[in-house]
């Protein structure tokens, strides 16, 4: 996927006339603003991170209801859900750029919001990569390009770090039943290999799948990794089950905690999060 | 006696006026009997109280020794063979397992069907003429045939008493006829109870050894064709003039014609 | 002779399910893997018995309904297992038992709304009344449910509707224990139920005249089934095909007469969803298909073979 980008950097040129901006976005689309977007409504969690990261805080006015991070989002209106978005809501805020989840349902309603003379961008992140091309592509739109490329090189280096020897054999599962695990195709897989672990699904392409029950316990991983609610009880309740208990991380209880807000979306905190699990799997010294 | 109902009477929840008030019947074994009358004159209902599908208000309506809603649903199916005037099988079914079903009230709940329940089977299609159809699948019959089927079905019961309700409602002059003659045929020598709902009263006068008028759920005449079908009589219940010939020994109807009222 | 090809292939469909995985195991380590032992051979024979528990309560309501179209899940109850899990997930009821036993109780909500208003007057259960409540039941309860979905966090409740799409992954000797113990009465009640059943598709006055105790048989098929059915949902979610086409199969080879029909069709049902949970775990290993497509993708052919050599009547 390719970022074309145009760009005056000192604003103005002799002409006297604004220069234009334009991206394309994850649907393939070709994205215009004559100016930096004034007015930004994020619809989902990431891309609002995303936006104050690059110090365009002041430019949202308005989020969706789960977007709590960082704390300055909250004080910004909250427009509803962002998978299937209330499009009066949202135009009540007067946006001159909307930032969608790239699904199909979505596709629609971006070109509903077109229709009402508002720009729309369709973006979906599910690996490192990914970040690091929206930090580039919301800056240029958000008139914050240097945030935006220095966020980019953060990610890409992250992303092209050497990934230390695999010490701990890791399994992600994110639901029970029936049984579904994180693949290659995601951000966490990523961040387990640069942290020092094996993912045992790497060999999946997908970001998530279902599995059987029996491969788990086939490729026996030394510790398993969750993203529970921050109220959630430990162990979740599930590793009770018989079936599950056929697993030897299960059995033993060894369970790796990977809290929602730094793990739960690709982020550009990702060397933080890599950090972080770095220590976790320290602790951990069975293989 | 094998039916007696006696002096019933009965009111449908929500109904205006009683269905059946103070009607009475009762037959013997080898006796043939006719329930003649109108469109809601009673004659299903009578049909309800007799086989204790409902219980009358008041009177009572006895089957052998017993209140016919005393009695227990197979052994009721034992003594009462009924061909009822609706049926449809929700699943393709051939003739033989059709009328194999009339086998049922006699077999106990876990024993399969034996050499004499299969023998009785036989002996059903026989005497309905019905052994040529016995593979034929029950969709592929005719109305005449599936009438034969069914009948075989309740003969197959081995029952006492034998009930027809309606059984010409869709049938032609020949298979009309034929049901008729088949069903005197049964009763009279083998001693079976028949009894008859009908509309067709010509026939019922011809074949039936008593009849029972219904007019408005109140018994209007009871007794030999010939005495109850007199002209006054048919007049009355019917409220159409007529005139009553004389066939092979039974009063026949004739409809006059009138003149509608033009407003 | 057909019993005996039957028996055949219920044996292989489950020795097939014990010896196949994603994990390859070699045979002469069968007898002692702890996966064949905790995870295959458990989830093998709680395929069959969700699998029979499906097709024999499917030909029970077919024969109810007298529709040929009835399937278990007709009736509302896979609304009302739903909405349960949705409500469990939402509520944060839990325990690791807490998504079953919250499909069961939707499930038997749901079969209870379906008999209070499928009863007309004089306390009779009228088929076709059933049938509408059961579709309006259905009905609201996915209206509640899709409600639910979309007030709250989505990605939780996603889950849900992943484990309401039907698998056998929760299989444990456990859950094979509870079912092998409450499967056998609904199904005794069938069974004894097989007779009137024939005499019912004559239509409800012809089986009265016949013998048959038509409110009794009626009441009794319908909790019946619902009972099987709602156990099944709540071990294994919404399967579905092998209630609907399993009778149909059975009736192409046995006929009619339930006394029959009903037995054939619990080893078929249990054959079929093996089978197919076989093929669920093995076709895109490591990953696994929700059994409930596998059963629509195995079923639906064979069905079409068999009509076109035995033809249907």
């Amino acid at each position: 996927m390719l970022v074309g980008l145009a760009l005056l950097a000192c604003g103005r040129g002799a002409t006297g006339r604004p220069a234009a901006l334009a991206v394309t976005d994850d649907a393939g689309r070709r994205v215009n603003l004559v100016a930096p977007a004034a007015r930004v409504v994020s619809l989902a969690p990431s891309l609002t991170e995303l936006l104050f990261a690059l110090g365009a805080g002041p430019q949202v006015v308005g989020r969706t209801t789960w977007c709590r991070y960082p704390a300055a989002a909250a004080a910004v209106p909250d427009v509803g859900d962002g998978l299937s978005p209330n499009l009066e809501a949202v135009a009540a805020r007067r946006p001159d750029l909307v930032l969608l989840y790239h699904s199909p349902l979505n596709e629609t309603t971006a070109a509903q919001l077109e229709r009402l003379g508002i720009a729309t961008v369709l973006l979906r992140q599910d690996r490192h990569a990914d970040v690091a091309r929206h930090a580039r592509l919301l800056g240029v739109l958000t008139g914050h390009p240097g945030a935006g490329d220095s966020i980019g090189r953060v990610l890409d280096s992250v992303v092209a770090a050497a990934a230390p020897p695999a010490r701990v054999r890791v399994a992600i599962v994110v639901w029970d039943a029936p049984p579904t695990v994180i693949g290659a195709g995601s951000y966490l897989d990523e961040l387990v290999t640069l942290a020092g672990g094996a993912n045992v699904f790497h060999d999946l392409a997908a970001a998530s799948a279902t599995v059987s029950l029996e491969t788990i316990v086939h490729r026996d991983p030394g510790v398993i990794a969750i993203l529970p609610d921050a109220d959630a009880v430990m162990p979740p309740a599930w590793a009770r089950r018989p079936e599950w208990r056929a697993v030897r991380a299960v059995r033993a209880g060894r369970f790796l905690v990977l809290p929602a807000e730094l793990f739960g979306r690709p982020s550009p905190r990702a060397p933080e999060a890599v950090l972080e699990l770095r220590r976790l799997l320290a602790r951990e010294t069975t293989p | 006696m094998i039916l007696d109902v006696r002096d019933v009477t009965y009111r449908y929840p929500g109904a205006a006026r009683d269905a059946l008030a103070g009607v009475s019947l009762a037959l013997d074994p080898g006796e043939f009997v006719a329930v003649l009358g109108p469109n809601g004159s009673g004659k299903t209902t009578l049909l309800r109280i007799a086989l204790g599908a409902v219980r009358p208000a008041a009177g009572e309506a006895l089957v052998g020794d017993r209140r016919a809603h005393d009695w227990e649903p197979q052994a009721l199916a034992r003594a009462v063979g009924v061909v009822p005037q609706r049926e449809e099988s929700a699943f393709p079914l051939r003739v033989r397992d059709a009328v194999l079903l009339g086998r049922y009230p006699h077999l106990s709940p876990w024993a399969p069907a034996g050499a004499a329940d299969y023998a009785a089977v036989e002996r059903a299609l026989r005497a309905c003429d019905a052994l040529p159809l016995a593979d034929r699948w029950l969709a592929t019959l005719s109305g005449g045939e599936y009438q034969r089927v069914r009948l075989a079905r309740a003969l197959a019961q081995e029952p006492r008493l034998l009930v027809l309700d309606e059984p010409t409602a869709s049938l032609d002059l020949r298979h009309e006829m034929e049901l008729f003659e088949r069903t005197r045929l049964l009763a009279v020598p083998e001693g079976l109870a028949v009894l008859v709902i009908t509309h067709h009263v010509n026939l019922a006068t011809r074949f039936a050894d008593r009849v029972l008028l219904l007019h408005d759920g109140r018994p209007a005449a009871q007794g030999r064709p010939g005495d109850v079908l007199t002209r006054g009589t048919v007049e009355r219940v019917f409220d159409w003039p007529v005139a009553i010939a004389q066939f092979d020994g039974a009063p026949q109807i004739v409809p006059l014609r009138r003149p509608l009222e033009v407003r | 002779m057909r019993w005996v090809l039957l028996g055949l292939a219920a044996a292989g469909a489950l020795g097939a399910a014990v010896v196949l995985g994603p994990a390859a195991i070699p045979l002469a380590e069968l007898g002692t893997s702890p996966i064949v032992r905790d995870l295959r051979l458990p989830r093998a024979l709680l395929a069959f018995l969700v699998g029979g528990a499906l097709a024999t309560a499917g030909t029970g309501l077919q024969g109810l309904l007298r529709n040929p179209l009835a399937d278990p899940f007709l009736l509302g109850l896979s609304g009302g297992a739903g909405l349960g899990v949705v409500l469990a997930i939402a509520l944060g009821w839990g325990g690791p038992w807490g998504l079953p036993v919250a499909a069961f109780a939707g499930a038997m909500g749901a079969m209870v709304l379906v008999y209070r208003l499928g009863l007309v007057s004089g306390g009779a259960l009228d088929p076709r009344t059933m049938l509408l409540a059961g579709v309006a039941v259905g009905a609201f309860a996915a209206a509640v449910t899709t409600a639910i979905v979309s007030l709250a966090e989505a990605s939780q409740l996603r889950n849900a509707f992943l484990w309401l799409w039907g698998g056998l992954s929760g299989a444990s000797w456990q859950t094979v224990a509870v079912l092998a113990v409450y499967a056998p009465v609904p199904l005794a009640v069938l069974a004894a139920a097989a007779r009137p059943l024939d005499l019912l598709a004559l239509g409800e006055e012809p089986a009265r005249y016949l013998g048959a105790d038509v409110e009794r048989v009626k009441r009794r098929v319908y909790l019946a089934a619902s009972l099987l059915t709602a156990a099944a949902v709540a071990v294994s979610g919404v399967i579905g095909f092998v209630g609907l086409l399993v009778p149909h199969l059975a009736r192409l080879v046995w006929g009619h007469r339930h006394g029959a029909l009903l037995p054939a069709a619990f080893v078929g049902g249990g054959t079929l969803l093996t089978l197919a949970d076989t093929l669920a775990r093995t076709v895109v290993a490591p990953r696994e298909l929700p059994v409930g497509i596998v059963t629509a993708l195995v079923g639906v052919p064979v069905f079409a073979l068999l009509l076109r050599r035995w033809g249907a009547p």
